[in-house]
């Protein structure tokens, strides 16, 4: 879109301002006395364009360096200055069209002072404003009314980060009929300082705040780290790199570049990265909330006894949900200003890590914060969902994913899957941060950036995992991490340790069309004691052919396969819930999020490098999950041994040994 | 983590063939030679409308459509290059509303070859009426060398289906003017925006077909932009067509009920019989459904 932009003076101090409706400002700038306006009149006007293209003029709002000399600027020195800031823009779009900038640009940089006439800002490049709301603008009672719905599109974006299809869809859900204008309800609460309007593509620089999960090393490994990138660097010409043109949203390097009827732009740059909850570009206008501080966790009231007791926790979730609380308790008594704070909870598999967070998430809506539940996938959300609405039936809840009818409800509670973050911004006290580790979000700098910027400066992170990335529990162990472990089930019980079972690669025994005997004994044993059989293999490619072969094996047992690429992959999971199929052939694909009672695991081809040690725990995470079966058989079987093998099974016995030293563990001593 | 994996990682990268990322499936795979940016396996997947059951519409499927009316269309020939499944609709989807402009050299170049194909059947009609052979991508500077052009046909000119001025502001493209841009380039043939859309009709894809046919009729008007006209005009005057009426092609992203396209090529016609001139009008479409 196009926008107005103009320099402002109060008390001698020029600034410059973007308008979507100009109009407002005028208003605001002639020092009207009324309740939410400005009493100050300005000592100058300087309308800079009428029409620039949005991304323009953020840029020029941000790069622009004031003096007192711009009070005898005339039109000729704003004009310099402007094409001095633009001046790589405008050599782009000279490029493009073959043409000098004053064959296309003379429109955009018409400067006209405006001093106190009104006359300049009617015209209405950037607006969408009917004659009617024009003629009447300027009365008390309008600019009350103004004020009013200023307030309420302020309360309504609180903590949002919007493109303006974003807002005008969530104005006709939430504030249906009131019939606010969003333009001069935005321009009115921008000019107050409550809403920032920015593009959506711009130059601001990328740092993922708190979701990163690199941490902050040292200062001596910073200096050591920035030295070695130096030289790629100065290759690829450091100022360039630093001026690349970034998301908003989702922090990605906006790499396409486009003609645009929007802003008249040839080189009208957009993220392709984060299409898919609609175009960010850099003339779409990004509308976001300004901050409000992080509101504090008291420690009183919060004892992790009557948690436990009130959650019905285990001795273990409750030490670790302790923790955790002591932790939310503590951050306000240090020193703030490094952005969010982190917490990891080390929770192993089927140690009920849900169950943590309640307690969590009740300190922090007590405080009067918002708080949000981020998860990987969007089954798994509305898995939770109703259990979060059963544990706190007074709070309002929004439940956030592609399509979620619930976009636009303000919840004091949300649960989301990582993409829905990016429609926030500095939004929530505490972000809670399921399965750190798993697709999407692990290697995907984009959604640790929009989780970074959900959560507000001063607030507080917690990341759930049972098989955190090695960088994590390194800084955990350094004690640069604070953190909790729950190293037990809730049942009591520890956790199937994998046995190791020499065998062929799967991919002759399908050659040979036959399995080995001890790997065939061993599943004869699983399934005369009446558990399900998951059977991982390393490639999709493998289902078919050991099905066949265990089909001539076992000929009366309902064997299935699935994978991600089949569509009845869910009535498959539930069937195999309910014992309508014994075994089932799957890959990675399930290796989290199933619970399945009386299950054994068998890990084919375990060596394979898609096998990582985090998702050996996990599969083997699979096995003795219910109260009534909580031994289960794991086994890993290879021709050899690996070390994500070693590592899972080492890692899988440190918890237990912690367990058993903790004295968590039931029965066994 | 370890450097000396990174090195064998390094040199085995090196070694490998080249993989891109694909537009279509988003993953990595082998580059496909014929369109830019897709993986052989996307590539193999397209539903690419060799034989058109309907020679009018170029529909793949019977089309009753064409038998049912009976009355001299405005168009004498649409082509397709996809037929519209799923795949295709998730493609289009977003190109056009997510705005995916990267894809439109992609659709572009696919949109080619349903140029090809309308031309080959203009040429060569009677090849048509037997099974057709799976030559159809053939290049083109062979084609030259055998024919003389003169005698052959093609477009005089590429006429993009507007769209509306605020659905214009809101996707900040035109998805029709955009691959017509890359088969201007291809073929080197000009494309004139000189249709304009005169009331915005909402979304298409949410209307019955008698709701689209109503709704089309007087939809769009000629440009009555002043540099449009006066590039119209000079085009007229260059344009050699000796003794055979224009040849005039609308292009669009999809041809579903056609009304679109027919609204479209009155309002060309009337524009070319204000001028007095002959024009026969063709539709290509990216995708027919």
């Amino acid at each position: 879109m196009r926008v107005s932009v103009y320099a402002a003076a109060t008390e001698g101090r020029w600034k410059l301002w973007i308008s979507v409706f100009p109009a407002v400002d005028w208003l605001w700038w002639s020092g009207r006395e009324e309740c939410g306006w400005n009493s100050n009149k300005s000592d100058g006007l300087v309308m800079l364009s009428s029409g620039m293209p949005l991304g323009w003029g953020v840029k020029l709002r941000e790069k622009m360096e004031y003096s007192y000399a711009m009070q005898k600027w005339t039109a000729a020195d704003w004009r310099a200055c402007i094409i001095d800031i633009l001046k790589r823009e405008i050599r782009a779009e000279e490029t493009a069209r073959g043409q000098r900038m004053e064959e296309w640009a003379w429109e955009l940089f018409d400067v006209r002072d405006m001093g106190d006439g009104r006359a300049g800002w009617s015209e209405r490049d950037a607006g969408g404003s009917s004659d009617e709301e024009e003629l009447r603008i300027d009365t008390p009672c309008f600019m009350q009314e103004l004020s009013r719905n200023a307030d309420r599109l302020a309360a309504l974006l609180s903590g949002r980060s919007l493109l303006q299809p974003e807002v005008e869809a969530l104005l006709e859900e939430q504030a249906e009929g009131t019939g606010i204008s969003w333009r001069a309800a935005a321009q009115l609460a921008h000019l107050q300082g409550r809403l920032k309007l920015e593009a959506a593509v711009g130059h601001e620089s990328a740092s993922g705040g708190g979701g990163d999960v690199s941490g902050t090393g040292s200062i001596r490994w910073k200096a050591v780290r920035a030295a070695l990138r130096l030289p790629p660097l100065l290759w690829r010409g450091a100022v360039r790199r630093r001026a690349d043109a970034r998301c908003l949203r989702c922090g990605s390097a906006a790499t396409g570049r486009t003609p645009c009827a929007a802003c008249g732009l040839l080189c009208c740059a957009y993220c392709e990265a984060c299409l898919a909850l609609g175009r960010s570009r850099s003339c779409a206008l990004l509308i976001r909330s300004a901050a409000s501080p992080a509101v504090r966790c008291t420690a009183a009231g919060t004892s992790p006894t009557a948690a436990a007791r009130r959650w019905g926790l285990s001795a273990a979730q409750a030490g670790a949900a302790g923790a955790a609380l002591g932790f939310l308790a503590a951050r306000g008594r240090r020193a703030a200003g490094r952005g969010p704070e982190r917490f990891l909870l080390w929770a192993v598999t089927g140690a009920g890590k849900t169950e943590i967070t309640f307690p969590l998430l009740d300190a922090v809506l007590a405080a009067g914060g918002r708080a949000l539940v981020a998860m990987p996938r969007r089954d798994v959300v509305l898995e939770l969902a109703p259990r979060m609405a059963r544990a706190f039936p007074a709070e309002t809840l929004a439940v956030l994913y592609g399509g979620s009818p619930d976009r636009w409800i303000p919840g004091r509670i949300t649960i989301a899957t990582t993409h829905q973050l990016m429609r926030f911004h500095q939004a929530f006290d505490l972000v809670i941060i399921d399965e750190l580790d798993a697709f999407p979000y692990h290697n995907d700098p984009m959604l640790a950036f929009a989780a970074g910027q959900a959560c507000k400066p001063d607030g507080a992170f917690i990341f759930l995992s049972a098989t955190p990335p090695r960088q994590l529990q390194r800084q955990a162990s350094f004690g640069r991490l604070p953190h909790a472990k729950v190293p037990v089930r809730f049942h009591g019980h520890p956790l199937p340790v994998p046995q190791h079972l020499t065998m062929n690669p799967v991919h002759l025994c399908i050659k040979k069309g036959r399995l080995p005997r001890a790997f065939i004994e061993a599943l004869r044993g699983s399934l005369a004691r009446e558990a399900q059989v998951f059977l991982f293999v390393s490639r999709i490619a493998h289902i078919e052919p050991i099905r066949g072969v265990l089909r001539r094996t076992y000929p009366e047992i309902s064997i299935e396969g699935t994978s991600s690429e089949d569509p009845f992959r869910a009535g498959k999971v539930t069937a195999f819930r309910e014992r309508e199929i014994r075994i089932l052939i799957t890959t990675t694909i399930l290796e989290r999020g199933v619970t399945v009672p009386r299950s054994d695991v068998y890990i084919l081809d375990a060596d394979s490098s898609l096998f990582d040690e985090a998702s050996l725990v996990q599969m083997a995470g699979r096995a003795g999950r219910s109260q009534e079966d909580p031994a289960g058989t794991v086994l890993f079987l290879s021709p050899r041994w690996t070390s994500s093998q070693r590592k899972a099974i080492a890692q899988i016995r440190t918890m237990n040994a912690i367990a058993r030293r903790q004295g968590y563990l039931k029965g066994r001593k | 983590m370890n450097p000396l994996n990174d090195w064998i990682n390094g040199i085995r990268s090196l070694l490998a063939p080249a993989m891109i990322c694909c537009l279509i499936c988003s993953k990595n795979g082998r580059p496909s030679a014929g369109l830019p940016g897709i993986c052989t396996g996307c590539e193999a997947g397209i539903p690419w409308i060799r034989q058109p059951r309907c020679q009018k519409c170029g529909r793949h499927t019977g089309c009753p459509d064409c038998n049912r009316s009976g009355q001299s269309a405005p168009i004498l020939y649409n082509r397709s290059a996809v037929a519209y499944t799923p795949v295709m609709r998730e493609l289009l989807g977003r190109y056009k509303y997510r705005g995916h402009e990267r894809l439109a050299p992609l659709l572009g170049l696919m949109l080619d070859r349903a140029y090809i194909q309308l031309k080959a059947y203009i040429d060569h009609p009677q090849n048509f009426t037997q099974v057709q052979s799976r030559q159809l991508p053939e290049h083109h500077f062979l084609r030259k060398k055998r024919a003389n052009p003169a005698s052959l046909w093609h477009a005089d000119l590429l006429v993009p289906v507007p769209v509306s001025d605020s659905r214009l502001m809101e996707r900040g493209f035109n998805q029709a003017e955009r691959l017509a841009d890359v088969l201007s380039r291809v073929r080197r043939i000009p494309q004139l925006p000189l249709l304009v859309r005169t009331h915005h009709t909402g979304k298409q894809s949410f209307k019955s077909r008698a709701e689209r046919i109503a709704d089309m009729k007087y939809a769009f008007a000629a440009n009555s932009d002043n540099s449009v006209k006066a590039q119209f005009n000079s085009w007229l005057s260059q344009v050699k067509a000796p003794g055979r009426p224009l040849q005039i092609l609308i292009i669009d992203d999809i041809y579903t009920t056609g009304s679109t396209i027919r609204a479209c090529a009155e309002a060309v016609q009337l524009m070319c019989a204000s001028h007095r001139r002959d024009a026969e009008i063709y539709s290509l479409t990216w995708a027919r459904s």
